[in-house]
């Protein structure tokens, strides 16, 4: 079965004053219609590597593979036009906060439905229906209030999930979720990844979840990949997480306070070894 | 530091040992930065030919730029010994024009070192204090920033009489209010950061913190702004040597070689074009030299 | 004598004509050497309070007391008080070097021997002193609150408040400064005022915990309370569970 996305030796560098640096470092993986989790702290290039997908990078930014297909196209010779025709309505994307990701001087009605409009040609009366519906879908419960909102109006999660309905609304066949819950408050994450849950399995998407948190990827996510300065130090079921060989992740597992746990000194990351020395090239 | 280090390797050493290595080294890579931008770079070798005129002015100049020859009066230019022509004085342009870059340098230094000096204190002491103090002074503000240049030289040339350092004040006291302004914006932004709440936990008072904290982070916007005015000041400047106004005859001021020169327009074009040109190719480098200062001071990319 | 003391404390800020009530009538007290955190989501009013005791928040309402004296905001409050603020990359001056962040209190207050002074505070928080002349966009998020916590500590504060000082940080930094924070309590006998969201976190570095909800205090519990569950409301008890550590459940 072809994999749904296949990457294969993905490199991103960015050319700077004082030379070349590179964020993504020979990463490779694929995906099928699965949750795929990319952990690493910051440095790590889990957002480049999500952007690189949909080839969001810009000078003085490069991207090359040897392979980057998507559902059979190759996304490294499609050109811009074809780019454009990818985002959004096959590949979506929600961002951290929507604080800075929603338009702050249109309403949320104006901002789910103009895709709609512009894109797919649809009259103003069928596109907001098909907008009231995904607010419905993502547990909404009064949409036409939230229709007529501006962003700044709404609460971190609410933002969140209008966030989640206007990537929706197209119906992509992937989603690429970077940090969508990191600036949440705790109570309403649960919420807010219940949702896109639900949403992931009854359409049978393809999710990317790119996030700092190993535990809560662990939980939500098929598969798991941990980052580390550009390069893939594991990659494991998230079931198996337990038994993670790698020094990186058992460190990342280990060094987060518990509630109740022991008072001692949290056991640290131990850079000494081969993984964590090797330069930067 | 050991002794076999070069200069460049000292500058861009990643652990510095001593605040004036530390900040040498920021200036260093401010520099590299500033290479990388051709435009930036055009207009600072203009910049600096305009420098470099005014200091050497008695050695490259080819005539006294004041001696009259009236044998030789309105030699078009390409006349050897006269490459720009000669003026009605039978005066050599091209000497006159490079000693006016003195006049003109004169004219900006002086008004760089106060107008954007008044305007960072006012704004920055307005922006920090906030409430009455800022609204008392950001009256004064927009009361002279309503002034028209051009008339209040006028009027301070009638009360003081004309000269280069009346024209100065004039431009310097109309100047000052847009550098209040941007500074004033920057404090009020800076006010609410963190590390301006540190050290005012730490007991400094507010003497310190607008010297050493706020100006600090308002500097690249004015130096931005300084270098982008150049050009209207030497604009004025010439407006004003134009009107009789600022320097007097027979000071070889840009502005007035071109009131001069008027007359002849039409058959000796180059007595008014030529110090024209030398106007509009220094405006163009302080330009191009602003615009590429705002990419590398940028705070933004700056402050990482 | 409790060392602080917060006394049915309002704080009510004017925005835009509206009144917005940050926190309603909060009474806590923290004794001497303890360490004491404030838990609660956004909009709980927690980091309000580190700012009231500050002076940097309008008090409409209730008292504030620091070793049973009302505050005072003159230079002797710098040397009882000190805060450590949340993001690495906004509280320290982008334009000082890190020698001059460190030694400026010492300047301010008049106290000598400034140069032995800022290396030993670089090495009391296990950064080389060759960092010293280095600005801050030269450090990491780690290495830059390392120095927020040094600059904290060089007037030699009794008591320490501290903004959630790791949830900008990488996990893997985080356990670091928490760790490097626990120590320098147990050695210098700091006195602790934490601010965070993550309950784990405040649960390993605090003996006691007041769970705020919208400006109000809704519980108060002990260590022990809360590592087995022992809450008596339904909004501390919500909050436990969102933040439990429940590794495999839901994929099994």
């Amino acid at each position: 079965m072809t994999p749904l996305l296949d990457v294969k030796n993905l490199r991103v560098t960015f050319d700077t004053e004082t030379g070349p640096v590179e964020a993504v470092r020979g990463v490779s993986f694929s995906l099928g219609r699965e949750r795929l989790g990319i952990v690493g702290e910051s440095g790590s290039g889990k957002t480049m590597t999500g952007r690189s997908v949909l080839r969001l990078i810009r000078p003085p930014g490069r991207i090359a593979a040897d392979v980057m297909r998507f559902d059979g196209q190759d996304l490294m010779k499609a050109g811009e036009r074809e780019m454009r025709a990818l985002r959004g309505k096959r590949i979506g994307m929600v961002m951290q906060d929507p604080k800075y990701s929603l338009n702050p001087v249109m309403n949320v009605g104006d901002q789910l439905t103009e895709g709609l409009r512009r894109r797919d040609g649809l009259g103003r009366k069928d596109a907001r229906a098909k907008a009231l519906a995904a607010l419905e879908a993502v547990q909404i419960r009064d949409p036409e209030r939230v229709m007529a909102a501006y962003p700044h109006e709404l609460s971190g999660g609410m933002g969140q999930r209008v966030m989640i309905a206007m990537m929706l609304i197209p119906e992509p066949d992937l989603l690429i979720a970077d940090e969508p819950t990191s600036a949440l408050d705790v109570t309403v994450q649960a919420e807010v990844l219940s949702i896109l849950d639900g949403l992931v399995k009854d359409r049978g998407m393809g999710l990317i979840f790119i996030s700092h948190d190993l535990r809560l990827v662990s939980r939500f996510c098929d598969r798991v990949l941990v980052m580390y300065k550009g390069k893939v130090v594991e990659e494991l079921a998230a079931r198996d997480l337990m038994q993670a060989r790698h020094p990186y992740t058992q460190g990342l597992l280990n060094c987060l306070p518990r509630i109740g746990g022991d008072r001692g000194p949290l056991p640290g990351l131990d850079r000494t070894g081969d993984w964590a020395t090797e330069a930067v090239a | 530091m050991s002794g076999t280090q070069t200069w460049r390797q000292w500058l861009t050493d990643p652990s510095p040992s001593s605040r004036r290595q530390a900040r040498l080294g920021q200036w260093w890579l401010a520099w590299l930065r500033i290479k990388r931008n051709n435009l930036a770079m055009a207009g600072l070798v203009i910049v600096g030919i305009l420098l470099f005129a005014a200091a050497f002015a008695p050695w490259i100049a080819p005539h006294d730029p004041l001696v009259q020859d009236l044998s030789r009066r309105l030699l078009p230019p390409g006349t050897p010994g006269n490459w720009l022509g000669t003026d009605d004085f039978g005066r050599d342009i091209l000497s006159r024009i490079i000693y006016g870059s003195r006049i003109t340098l004169y004219i900006i230094g002086l008004v760089a070192v106060t107008a954007p000096v008044l305007g960072l204190l006012i704004g920055t002491v307005a922006g920090y204090f906030g409430g009455w103090v800022d609204a008392v002074l950001m009256r004064l503000t927009d009361i002279f920033l309503a002034f028209p240049r051009l008339i209040l030289a006028l009027a301070l040339v009638a009360v003081l009489g004309p000269g280069i350092e009346n024209a100065v004040l004039a431009i310097a006291l109309t100047a000052w209010p847009p550098y209040a302004r941007v500074a004033r914006a920057e404090t009020l932004t800076v006010r609410k950061s963190d590390y301006i709440a540190a050290i005012r936990l730490q007991g400094a008072g507010p003497v310190r913190i607008i010297a050493g904290h706020i100006v600090p982070m308002c500097l690249p916007s004015v130096i931005i702004r300084v270098t982008l005015d150049m050009a209207g000041v030497i604009l004025i400047a010439a407006g004003l040597g134009f009107l009789g106004l600022g320097v007097q005859p027979p000071l070889p001021e840009w502005g007035l070689m071109i009131s001069t020169g008027r007359k002849y327009l039409f058959e000796q074009w180059w007595v008014a074009t030529m110090p024209g040109l030398a106007i509009f190719i220094v405006s163009l480098g302080f330009n191009l030299l602003g615009d590429g200062l705002r990419d590398v001071l940028d705070p933004r990319s700056a402050a990482r | 004598m409790s060392l602080i003391e917060i006394e049915k404390l309002s704080v009510t800020f004017q925005a835009q004509g509206r009144e917005v009530r940050a926190v309603q009538d909060v009474s806590f007290k923290v004794e001497a050497r303890e360490s004491y955190g404030l838990v609660g989501e956004s909009g709980s009013g927690k980091s309000t309070i580190l700012r009231a005791i500050c002076g940097m928040a309008p008090v409409s309402a209730g008292a504030i007391r620091l070793d049973g004296q009302p505050l005072n905001a003159g230079r002797g409050f710098a040397r009882q008080v000190q805060m450590v603020f949340q993001d690495p990359y906004a509280s320290l001056h982008p334009r000082h070097t890190i020698d001059r962040t460190l030694s400026e209190p010492l300047a301010i207050h008049g106290i000598a021997e400034s140069d032995r002074r800022v290396v030993k505070a670089l090495t009391d928080v296990g950064l080389p002193a060759s960092f010293r002349f280095r600005y801050p966009h030269q450090l990491s998020g780690g290495q830059r609150q390392r120095v927020a916590i040094a600059r904290a500590l060089m007037l030699e504060p009794k008591i320490l408040l501290l903004d959630e000082p790791t949830s900008a940080l990488d996990a893997s930094v985080q356990a670091e400064v928490l760790n490097l924070l626990a120590a320098l309590r147990e050695e210098r006998g700091l006195t602790f005022l934490m601010v965070s969201h993550d309950l784990a976190v405040i649960d390993h570095m605090c003996d006691r915990v007041l769970v705020m909800q919208h400006g109000r205090a809704v519980e108060e519990l002990a260590r022990a309370d809360l590592a087995n569950a022992r809450m008596k409301t339904d909004y501390a008890r919500s909050l436990f569970e969102a933040s439990a550590d429940r590794l495999l459940e839901a994929n099994a």
